[in-house]
């Protein structure tokens, strides 16, 4: 989408496809390379197996776009099927060797509850039992020595065992692995030797971060959910290369890059959350385009709702989250959840107080207006009643919605809060719940800049998934925003962000420098980035021809000596050696900015050095959207707001040119999602194809 | 109650959402790992009546919403905008601080010059002076050796700081510049409150604030008083003990009535034993207060998750608290050290509970958190000390569950740090961190098994130091059959020679190569444990969390080569055994002391007690209990167990005693 795209035409003419599998949906797009016409399409998911849903899409999809199977130039898919996986308990058999004293390790965790005000939630169920926990004389020490190394007899003792018990993958955790990667490894080794069939890890191989419990995890669920990652992948290949399709799959992955197939298979855990992460790679991209520079995304589908920070056009990253009751340290793109989705249940509790889920009715048997079953509302139901989205254009029309049934169930919620009857009592009660919906998710959101350290109200809004964009205008105005930008196709960002991103994998190694007292620490510090990339630089390579060059970036975690947290400092790296005055500057700098004040008596430390690699695939043309059929005449529809119905003009997204400009209330509709302008805001549609809509100066 | 059904789920997500800002607005401020780490600080808006009607739900803490902010806020009248009000003083609080490290900041909030509300904060400050570093040691006897007290007083006047209390506490405390940076950070946080509620107020009127914050007490209470409607009727006694107060070792019992009348619950603490030497008295002024009445909060919060956290949840819970005792401290006494007894009230309270709603309660936690730190001489003479671990017990079992293993979230939820940062901090090596085996206490449903830790110095001049440790010889009960789980245990060198047991850890030296063990305890079963399911007894000692040997004593299950032997197990679990005695299993220990020193005769002791005056009291009750066994007296004799085995001897020497020492009339003292 980046408009300066110097790259020769290897690979001007073709196309690239996106596809991202929902709980309801998979979506596709399909971006022309020579013209950046983009053309999207639905089809519904086959939660069984993902890859057929993909292998019914696609046929449909080409034909949509006027392509042939051997235009595909490059697929790249997103999938949830590891994180279900890991959060259904559905992965290998794993057995986990550790050092002397350390089986409990699992069970101990960091020792937290998942909640701290109920005796009732229980911990999280422990990828490996411990009886399949084992031990080892193996024990390196904090400086690295080794203390007692493994014995013959106990390995294969150790062997037996697994053997006996059937395991399919072994994690090996040696404490202070990092230190002495090589002695995991070669314990490793040994341990495969002696079981044939059965895939053996070292935690210092996949993830050599200090930590144990943490690095213990990444080795665990990566080895937990390969065999259904791989047989998922192959059987994915398989469907595509029928299709006549022969151009090269890659796979979304946590850091808002992508990943070729092989790896993939190899490191499923670093695709596990890059669901959400896709979507705000190409929120980043649409930010980037209409010059915004401080971005809150907020992607609301049927189920749930996620916020994210995109900072001068970069997606904010933490390595601080968690899959289920499980942290992850590994570097993502910092999605947080914020509750309701479009599913989310309205009720009202016993105390006549309305509430908004955590109940979700999700795709089956959805909201009352499916007409599947529900008979509980849900806020897609407000959104139909409210006036915000049309019955006969859901889904581009291809689903119709029973208004009746929806006002029906409201009507209900609207006699239990209290409200007096009268016809548009259901248009009462779903406003009501649209705004305790909008209440909890401005908390969330409200909390989470807090917890940056900012102010939501300097802000952007940029919504997307299917509900985002309908929903937004009432975040804004609740919060205090006065601006939103809508991208041009917010429903499917996710399969957009995929064929977006470049191709990213990031490396750790724990390793301790006292830059203020060790004046030798500059040469020993570049060995070690050294060693690092040499490693990515070989990986890279491999990735695939498609890339048309690579990029190192890297960056230290850095401390005052007894500090209790690391702040990230990145730093420029040529091959030699290392600036370390300027990066001490960088990190006094950086925390003096954070925290107001530099500690010029402390000595400063590093604690862990990182480094990413970007291969970069060549950046998609101007992401214009096809020109559209749909009708151009403007209408109206009753929108029912603050208590009163407007009459909002309804617009189809499509018909509207650069420049346009509308006043709210307005709606416009497109296939993807409804948007929806309130009154007392404005909009436009910017040179980059993104709406932009601001509060009026005066209401 | 005047309910609105939208207004009161929107303006509460909002203010919630406003303490959420100040919560994080001094975390990301704070310097201090007490901070940072152990997320032990936290903040809210109190009304006009010092009630708290918002408070943050990210905070690490639940219960500081049952406080008394009120004498804080009178102390100092006359208040104007920007003002805001520091102190730590537990006494000259009456309970807002409940000890020295923890400094308070009021901060009253005015909205077009007009008083709205109080913003509240506290934070855990790393040092406030006093006799020890981090101003905590059980061995301080009055409260003047614990830090700098800080009356209620201005810290900030219209705004400007007033110069001279910073520079006093910069001139008391051994980290002045991150305790400072504390009091920037919460002051900078009240401020922030200030902003975010004025806005809120002119957006909404106030008016609506002022119905809202009513309201949505009001709530609170209804929702609170509806779980607490579920406790029938009637009037439940309960007692549990600490093992000792670190100066004797005579234990130092808690006792609660718990009375509940349609949903309004009193609790009446009297009979619990008079105020210690050492560090672990509450200073509760004798009023409701938060460790009085945690365990109510958790009932509370368990079977309501998503109740607003505010005042109006307590309107229903009264306490009567009699001066002088352990609970209800009185001034000058050392209270640093004040979780232990309000964690023996928890589990009495649990305990009184267990009787009313037999269903809903678990039984006792491990009921000890352990945080113990390891300093040791650096080469330029200076010590540091580093915490090596918050070692944690077991969870209770409950009907139909058993209890969690190895964590336990009862008195907080405190993260552990990671073993290979420990022993990059300190000159140790940790040669065991795991579960402990047959910690967890028999039942059909099994208590959660503790932690258990071994660490190995490498320097000679390492020194083990220890806090919270409780449960040394009363074990945490199992209910309905089930069995308690295990003590605490810590041994020395344990596997060695030369090894020991050693009883509460005050300081412990350590040689290069000697090792210290610490082992958790579980918590107490539930139900008779030849009940339990067979397989669920085999996959505990599959995972070892029962021993086999365990397996077949207490659960009459007998494992063979990791098979269940059918017929031996049902030739073991048809023999006759005894009926459990009652409802509650104290353990072997507790049975055999209260055979001597029984509840009628430790409130006649008390009663007579309290006729002395303060200052003689604990003297005269450790003289009589060492009198009636004298091993208390020796710290040489470990096992007190066997001391207590001749009850009539000892229930005659009692008598004699409390003859001699505290005749019932004259003069005395």
């Amino acid at each position: 989408m980046t408009e300066h795209s110097n790259i020769k035409s290897a690979a001007a003419s073709g196309c690239r496809i996106g596809i991202d599998v929902g709980g309801t949906f998979t979506d596709f797009v399909l971006a022309d390379t020579a013209t950046g016409l983009i053309t999207i399409f639905k089809e519904p998911s086959v939660p069984k197996d993902p890859s057929a849903s993909v292998e019914r899409g696609l046929p449909k999809l080409l034909e949509r776009a006027g392509c042939r199977p051997e235009d595909v130039r490059l697929i790249v898919h997103g999938t949830t099927i590891g994180l279900n996986a890991v959060i259904q308990r559905r992965g290998s058999r794993m057995g986990l060797v550790v050092s002397r004293g350390m089986r409990g390790i699992l069970e101990i965790g960091r020792s937290q509850m998942p909640n701290a005000f109920s005796y009732l939630v229980p911990k999280e169920e422990a990828l490996v039992k411990r009886r399949l926990i084992l031990e080892t004389g193996a024990r390196i020490l904090e400086d690295g020595s080794i203390e007692s190394e493994a014995s013959e007899a106990e390995l294969d003792e150790i062997a037996a065992s697994f053997r006996a018990a059937g395991v399919e993958a072994v994690g090996v955790l040696l404490m202070h692995a990092y230190r002495r990667p090589d002695v995991e490894l070669d314990l490793a080794e040994r341990l495969k030797a002696r079981l044939p069939g059965v895939e053996v890890a070292a935690s210092a191989a996949i993830w050599p971060e200090q930590r144990e419990y943490e690095r213990g995890l990444v080795t665990l669920m990566n080895a937990y959910v390969q065999p259904i990652m791989s047989s998922y992948l192959d059987r994915l290949d398989r469907r595509v290369k029928g299709l006549g399709i022969t151009a090269p799959i890659y796979i979304t992955a946590n850091n808002g890059g992508t990943l070729s197939l092989a790896t993939a298979a190899e490191r499923p855990i670093d695709t596990l959350l890059s669901g959400p992460a896709s979507g705000v790679v190409a929120a980043s991209v649409s930010a980037r385009a209409s010059d915004i520079d401080q971005v809150v995304t907020v992607d609301m589908g049927g189920t749930s709702a996620d916020m994210s920070v995109i900072i001068a056009g970069e997606p904010e990253m933490t390595n601080n989250t968690h899959i289920g009751d499980f942290p992850i340290i590994l570097p993502v793109v910092n999605v947080s959840a914020i509750g309701a989705g479009g599913g989310s249940i309205v009720w009202v509790d016993d105390y006549g107080v309305l509430k908004i889920g955590p109940a979700s009715a999700g795709a089956d048997p959805g909201p009352v207006c499916y007409g599947r079953g529900g008979t509980e509302p849900t806020v897609t139901d407000c959104y139909l009643v409210s006036g915000f989205i049309d019955p006969d254009r859901f889904v581009g029309g291809r689903m119709r919605l029973d208004i009746e049934a929806a006002r029906t169930a409201l009507d209900r919620i609207g006699a239990q809060i209290g409200l007096s009857e009268s016809p548009d009592r259901p248009a009462r009660a779903a406003e009501a719940a649209l705004r305790v919906t909008t209440a909890v998710m401005t908390a969330e959101m409200t909390k989470g800049i807090a917890q940056r350290g900012q102010d939501l109200r300097a802000f952007t809004l940029l919504p997307f998934g299917g509900a985002g964009p309908t929903q937004a205008n009432l975040i804004a105005d609740t919060a205090g925003l006065s601006r939103m930008i809508v991208p041009a196709r917010p429903g499917t960002l996710c399969a957009l962000g995929a064929i977006m991103a470049d191709v990213k994998r990031d490396y750790v190694r724990s390793a301790f420098f006292d830059l203020t007292t060790d004046g030798t620490a500059g040469p020993r510090i570049a060995a070690q980035v050294k060693q690092l990339a040499e490693e990515a630089g070989s990986w890279i390579k491999g990735e695939g021809e498609l890339l048309t060059g690579h990029v190192f970036s890297v960056s230290f975690d850095m401390r005052y000596h007894g500090q209790a947290f690391d702040l990230p400092v990145s730093v420029a790296w040529a091959d030699a050696d290392i600036d370390v005055a300027a990066a001490v500057e960088d990190f006094h700098r950086t925390h003096e900015r954070l925290y107001h004040f530099r500690d010029l008596e402390a000595s400063v430390e590093i604690t862990t050095i990182r480094l990413r690699v970007t291969g970069h695939v060549e950046p998609l043309r101007s992401a214009a959207v096809r020109p559209s059929t749909a009708q151009k005449t403007p209408h109206t529809r009753e929108l029912y707001w603050k208590d009163a119905a407007h009459s909002a003009t309804v617009i189809a997204r499509d018909s509207l040119a650069v420049g346009d400009v509308f006043q709210g209330p307005t709606i416009l509709e497109q296939e993807d999602t409804t948007v929806v302008v309130l009154p007392g805001w404005h909009g436009r549609v910017d040179p980059a194809g993104n709406l932009i809509v601001e509060k009026s100066e005066h209401q | 109650m005047a309910l609105d059904a939208v207004e009161l789920e929107i303006v509460s997500r909002k203010l919630s959402a406003i303490t959420d800002e100040m919560y994080f607005a001094i975390q990301r401020a704070s310097r201090s790992a007490y901070v940072k780490e152990a997320a032990d600080f936290a903040t809210a808006i109190l009304d006009l009546d010092g009630n708290v009607f918002a408070y943050p739900p990210s905070a690490s803490f639940a219960f500081l919403v049952d406080c008394n902010y009120r004498t804080t806020i009178e102390a100092v009248p006359d208040v104007e905008p920007g003002d805001v009000i520091i102190t730590n003083d537990p006494y000259r609080s009456a309970g807002l601080a409940t000890h020295l490290p923890d400094i308070n900041l009021i901060r009253p909030l005015f909205s077009q010059g007009k008083l709205v509300a109080y913003a509240w904060s506290f934070v855990h400050c790393a040092d406030i002076g006093g006799a020890v570093p981090s101003s905590m040691s059980p061995a301080l006897t009055e409260i003047f050796q614990e830090g700098l007290r800080i009356p209620p007083m201005k810290l900030f006047r219209k705004g400007a700081p007033n110069n001279d209390v910073f520079d006093l506490i910069r001139s008391n405390s051994r980290v002045p510049d991150i305790t400072l940076a504390d009091l920037r950070a919460m002051a900078g946080a009240l401020a922030l409150g200030e902003a975010r509620l004025s806005e809120f107020i002119e957006q909404i009127g106030e008016a609506a604030y002022l119905d809202h914050v009513k309201s949505v007490q009001d709530y609170a209470e209804l929702r609170a008083r509806d779980i607490l409607r579920k406790i029938p009727d009637g009037a439940y006694e309960f007692w549990d003990y600490m093992d000792d107060d670190m100066v004797s070792r005579v234990p130092v019992r808690v006792r609660v009535k718990v009375s509940v009348t349609d949903g309004h619950v009193q609790l009446d603490l009297t009979g619990t034993d008079p105020q210690v030497k050492t560090s672990y008295n509450v200073p509760s002024a004798g009023q409701r207060m938060y460790w009085l009445t945690f365990r109510l909060t958790g009932f509370i919060t368990t079977q309501a998750p998503d109740i607003p956290k505010n005042a109006g949840i307590y309107r229903n819970i009264s306490v009567i608290n009699p001066p002088g005792t352990v609970l209800n401290a009185e001034f000058p006494d050392a209270v640093n050290l004040r979780a232990s007894a309000p964690y023996r009230l928890f589990d009495s309270i649990n305990g009184a509970l267990i009787k009313a709603v037999p269903d809903l309660m678990p039984a006792a936690t491990g009921g000890t958190m352990v945080p113990f730190a390891f300093a040791e001489t650096m080469e330029d003479g200076s010590r540091k000390v580093e915490v090596v671990q918050p070692m944690k017990a077991g969870m209770g079992a409950m009907r139909g569950r058993d209890g969690v293993d190895a964590r336990d979230n009862s008195l907080n939820n405190m993260r552990n740090h990671p073993l290979e940062t420990v022993e990059g901090h300190s000159a140790l090596v940790v040669t065991e961190y795991d579960i402990r085996p047959d910690s967890g206490g028999p039942g059909q449903w099994r208590g959660g098994v503790g932690q258990m830790i071994t660490v190995r110095s490498t320097t000679d001049s390492g020194v083990i130091v220890a806090r919270g440790m409780e449960r040394l010889r009363f074990p945490p009960f199992g209910i309905f059959g089930g069995r308690p789980g295990a003590t605490l245990i810590s041994i020395f060198n344990r596997g060695r020679p030369d090894e020991r047991l050693i009883a509460k850890i005050h300081e412990l030296h350590m040689a290069k190569g000697d090792t210290l063990t610490l082992m958790m305890p579980g918590g107490g079963g539930y139900g008779d444990p030849f009940a339990r399911d067979e397989a669920l007894v085999l996959a505990d000692v599959v995972d070892g969390f029962v021993s086999s040997q365990a397996a077949r004593t207490d659960y009459g299950v007998v494992i063979r080569d990791g098979v269940v032997d059918a017929a031996e197990t049902q030739k073991l679990r048809a023999a006759p055994r005894a009926a459990p005695k009652s409802d509650f299993d104290f353990g072997q220990f507790r049975d055999l002391w209260e055979a001597v020193f029984d509840d009628p005769a430790m409130l006649e002791l008390n009663q007579r007690l309290f006729k002395l005056r303060k200052s003689s009291r604990h003297a005269i009750r450790r003289k009589i209990f060492e009198r009636v066994v004298p091993e208390l007296a020796d710290p040489a004799a470990v096992d007190l167990t066997t001391a207590l085995l001749q009850t009539e001897i000892l229930r005659a020497r009692f008598a004699e005693a409390v003859e001699e020492l505290l005749p019932a009339t004259g003069n005395v003292a």
